[in-house]
């Protein structure tokens, strides 16, 4: 092993294995540690090993214990040392340690030296490191470089530092004036990019600081008004000098050293249109008045004039357009600004494209019809093979649609997921999500196309599709009004799956893994099969093919497959009612007689069920079985990220125990997303469960809920039958909680070992609607949480009341959150309460 | 406008073999970047737009022969087509400084890429130098400085 650095690169190159280079690196790394503590090295050793340290640093090492010795670097006179020093100190150290206090003497000194590198190796590092002390102790010194030096070299950095302390420091503002830099634009030597560059920073730094400044200065009692016409007066003087040199940059490209691809310094001419945005961004109106008509004609003169064919065109054309929305000019500008957009989105580069549907996306709430107008590209770029621009246009084009597109755009969408791969499922199911919901906010003329569109997107993406959005799928078909509509979809539809169900000839095949399409399917054979059967003229539709479907169908659900199972059955029995063929009823008596022996106790439950109505005469039968009432449907947000979407379906739904609850209560940024499970109208949003409910309460009148995949602890909806209660507060019951909105009662019925029984009472302060009340409690005990009753709706002044039952040992203590809302208005709380009782 | 958080050479292999940070990070959080960010940004195809999100802000990169540039910038503010022009501003002037810059020259000159890093960008990571020539005039009277010195050392 060699001792030079170079040497060092290249064991670490030449390392034939992960473990070779890890030893190499360590070795190596012990070794500069040693040679570092000693205090005799030579400064040449020194840097040598400095410069190690760094390599180590680049791949990624420990360089704590070398902190020091870059210090004592920059206190050597040699120049070759200081450079060094400084640079390893950049790196090494950040603005967070305390070692950059050492540094202030030898900084100060450097930032007065007679050598400009020198000075220049000061600023910039103090530009990286600059530590609260660090800021404090060497301003000074960097003002007067600002102030009296004659170097542009130094100036510009000196600029930059400035930006930084006065951002880092308000206090600063007391001793910083603007006329420093009026000076410095007034003198023609030291005018040049660099400094340009540096005055934008400082002039950005010091309008964004001001507003805290004087907030600073109003605890003081200093004359506000007085050091805001101050700033105004400075501005002033200052704006037409930068809009003069922004226009001068943008015309002539005089300058070879400063051209990129044909146009003039994009970034000074990028940095002095944001200066002028943030100083616009002040929103003072005696500045807005004199120059923003300027600022607007100067923005129109970029745009136009700017070479939109070059990739450093582009970036000015680009920060032009975002200036115009963030200020929020005027309609023609807003204009412009879209358009240079859509010019993107026509071109070839993805870069563009990407950043145009990204700021389109956010100008959207300023100016809908603008972008709308472009929507041709939009859809265009839906079918790019780059896949984040495919899903920013996914989301514009879900956020242009409308009632006037929707035809069109949907469609297009449509034709998007029967190209679309197997890779793309996320986008696919972000499409879902959004069609399904699209079609409940915007109305659409022509049902029976909507129809086909779900036809279509049950075929497409049936496989993965959420149950949530099956269950949409199948309540807009029950409330479609127009029969024919309705026949015209279930005849496509059985037409399919019995056509797919003959060719396949009874293999696996049939029964492929598209679950959506299977589970609609059998809704479909048992709600409306009189409906096809009497007026079909196709043959494959007839009694007997409908039953062998579902016959098949059921020899083929493994047991896995419960929700299929549940469905089917209901469909069998509903069939039995509207078919004739003897033969046909007896088969599907089989299929619920099979299953009132099966191991799945829900199963088993609902066929016992079955078969007594299914031996019922016609006359009760009939009306049980009839067709599903108009459904409800509950409004969910339209809009949100793709990535949000995608995270919300991948969560699987599983029984939450207390643990998990008590976990969720204490962060309770889970929540929000999972809320949908633990909603107290959850069972309501299927159609099956209400046919279940319905069915059941007819029959045998009992309050058989069977609630599934859901725990116990969900405060369900409230049964029509305990309406007429009202619950009066006992005169025993302890406040526990209480606050604007709710007053809350606690009250410990019975004590017994490793069993405590609590009544809470939710007496309500305003009209509170679907109160959650969420609780738990240590990880030593259970609960059970009984429903709020007679509401979770609770009018000013009632009480509503909850039981909790509590097993295990240990104190009785209680974490609650509430969700609620008062007219609407979401709510929560959550408190601790510790009862005296112990179990 | 374009505020770079941190700038990191990558190559094709996964190697890292330039890093800066204009924010405070801690060394943690760093190597997550890191490692993350070569993941991410190996596996993109050519084809791909070169802006990826991560984390709470925007990464966009170039890939120059077998080297990835790789720069943090801000989600919204920052203009990440200007930032991708400051990447190649800053392989020009290196490309002048070398000759014909590649990997090995920034591997095993790599104070010198960062020596030209810090002349064309400062502080919280805004560019102040444009000029490919001021850049380099300086660079090169520093190298002389430093020459300088190494030579009054021999002949004391």
């Amino acid at each position: 092993m060699g001792s030079s650095l170079k040497s060092f690169i290249k064991d670490v190159r030449g390392a034939k294995t992960l473990s070779e280079e890890r030893s190499i690196i360590q070795k190596q790394s012990a070794k500069v540690r040693t040679k570092l503590r000693d205090d005799h090295l030579s400064l040449e050793k020194r840097r040598k090993n400095i410069q190690k340290l760094m390599y180590l640093f680049i791949l990624g090492e420990k360089t704590h214990f070398g902190q020091v010795e870059c210090i004592n670097l920059i206190a050597s006179d040699e120049f070759v040392n200081k450079r060094l020093g400084y640079l390893a100190a950049v790196l090494l150290l950040d603005e967070s340690q305390d070692l950059l206090t050492l540094l202030t003497n030898l900084m100060s000194n450097d930032l007065n030296h007679s050598n400009k590198y020198i000075v220049s190796l000061a600023l910039t590092t103090l530009g990286f490191l600059s530590s609260p002390e660090l800021v404090r102790d060497l301003y000074p010194d960097v003002n007067n470089i600002l102030k009296t030096s004659k170097n542009v070299f130094l100036v510009k950095k000196a600029l930059q530092c400035t930006a930084k302390m006065i951002s880092k420091d308000i206090t600063l503002f007391d001793v910083f004036s603007l006329d420093t830099i009026k000076d410095i634009l007034n003198n023609n030597s030291l005018v040049c990019h660099g400094t340009l560059l540096g005055v934008g920073k400082v002039i950005q730094a010091y309008v964004k600081g001001f507003p805290a400044y004087l907030e600073m200065l109003k605890s003081d009692n200093t004359n506000i008004e007085a050091m805001e016409q101050i700033l105004v007066a400075d501005i002033s003087e200052i704006i037409p000098e930068i809009i003069l040199q922004l226009k001068n940059l943008n015309m002539k490209n005089t300058k070879p050293e400063y051209d990129v691809k044909g146009v003039c310094d994009p970034f000074l001419q990028a940095e002095l249109i944001q200066t002028l945005k943030v100083i616009f961004q002040l929103e003072n109106t005696a500045i807005n008045d004199q120059f923003l008509n300027k600022f607007e004609d100067l923005l129109t003169f970029i745009a136009t004039n700017t070479d939109p064919s070059k990739s450093s065109g582009q970036s000015i054309l680009y920060e032009t357009a975002k200036t115009i929305f963030s200020l929020n000019l005027e309609q023609s500008l807003r204009v412009l600004g879209i358009n240079i957009l859509a010019n993107f989105l026509n071109g070839k580069n993805n870069n563009i494209k990407y950043v145009a549907l990204n700021t389109l996306l956010q100008v959207i709430p300023q100016d809908p019809s603008a972008v709308q107008r472009h929507r041709k590209y939009i859809l265009k770029c839906l079918f790019d093979p780059d896949v984040s621009i495919k899903s920013r246009a996914l989301e514009l084009t879900f956020a242009i649609l409308d009632e006037s597109n929707i035809v069109e755009s949907i469609t297009e969408l449509v034709n998007f997921l029967e190209y679309s791969s197997e890779d793309n499922t996320d986008l696919n199911i972000y499409i879902v999500e959004h069609l399904v919901n699209a079609f409940d906010t915007i109305k659409v003329s022509d049902e029976k196309w909507k129809l086909d569109i779900f036809l279509k997107i049950l075929e497409l993406t049936g496989s993965y599709m959420t149950q949530e959005r099956i269950n949409d799928i199948l309540i807009t078909l029950n409330n479609v009004t127009n029969f024919d509509n309705k026949n015209h979809f279930v005849v496509k539809l059985l037409n399919i799956s019995l056509k797919k169900y003959e060719e396949a000839n009874k293999s696996v095949d049939l029964f492929s893994d598209n679950f959506a399409w299977k589970l609609v399917t059998v809704w479909c054979i048992g709600e409306y099969a009189d409906l096809v059967l009497s007026k079909s003229k196709s043959s494959i539709i007839s009694e007997t093919n409908l039953t062998k479907y579902l016959v098949d169908l059921d020899t083929y659900c493994t047991a896995a497959d419960t929700k299929i199972l549940d469905y089917l059955l209901t469909a069998t029995l509903k069939l039995s009612s509207k078919i004739t063929n003897g033969k046909a009823i007896e088969d599907l008596r089989q299929i619920i007689l099979t299953h009132t022996k099966d191991a799945n106790l829900l199963i088993q439950m609902k066929s016992v069920q079955y078969e007594l109505i299914f031996s019922q005469p016609v006359a009760i039968k009939k009306p049980i079985l009839e067709i599903m009432p108009k459904f409800e449907k509950k409004q969910k947000p339209i809009f949100e990220s793709i990535h949000r979407a995608s995270s919300v379906i991948k969560k699987t739904e599983k029984p939450r125990s207390n643990n998990d609850l008590l976990l969720d209560l204490l962060g309770d940024d889970t929540i929000g997303d999972n809320s949908n499970a633990r909603k107290p109208t959850n069972s309501d949003n299927s159609p099956q469960g209400n046919a279940d409910k319905d069915l059941l309460a007819d029959i045998f009148g009992s309050s058989n809920n069977r609630s599934e995949s859901v725990s116990q602890t969900h405060i369900e909806s409230v049964s029509k039958d305990h309406n007429t209660n009202s619950v009066q507060l006992p005169s025993d019951a302890a406040e526990i909680y209480d606050d604007d909105n709710i007053t809350i009662y606690g009250q410990v019925n019975s004590i017994e070992t490793r069993l405590a029984q609590i009544e809470l009472y939710f007496k309500s302060k305003g009209n509170i609607t679907e109160l959650l009340s969420l609780c738990a409690v240590t990880k030593t005990q259970k609960l059970v949480m009984g429903t709020l009753i007679p509401s979770s709706d609770i009018n000013t002044g009632n009480i509503s009341k909850q039981s909790l039952k509590i097993t295990g040992s240990g104190k009785l203590k209680l974490r609650v959150k509430l969700e609620f809302k008062i007219d609407g208005v979401d709510h929560s709380e959550l408190f601790d309460h510790k009862f005296d009782h112990s179990i | 406008m374009a505020n770079i958080k941190y700038m990191l050479l990558i190559s094709r292999q996964g190697k890292l073999r330039l890093q800066k940070w204009y924010t405070a990070i801690a060394a943690k959080e760093k190597t997550k970047i890191v490692k993350a960010l070569t993941s991410i940004i190996l596996a993109r195809k050519k084809k791909m737009c070169n802006i990826v999100e991560y984390g709470d802000h925007k990464v966009v990169y170039r890939r120059y022969a077998s080297l990835y540039f790789i720069c943090g910038i801000s989600q919204n503010s920052d203009n990440e087509l200007l930032t991708l022009e400051i990447v190649h501003r800053y392989v020009e002037t290196m490309d002048t400084y070398f000759g014909n810059v590649c990997e090995l020259d920034i591997i095993f000159n790599f104070e010198k890429a960062y020596n030209i890093l810090d002349e064309m960008i400062m502080c919280d990571g805004s560019i102040t130098e444009t000029s490919k020539s001021n850049v380099l005039n300086n660079i090169k009277t520093m190298d002389i400085l430093e020459n300088n010195d190494n030579l009054d050392r021999v002949l004391s």
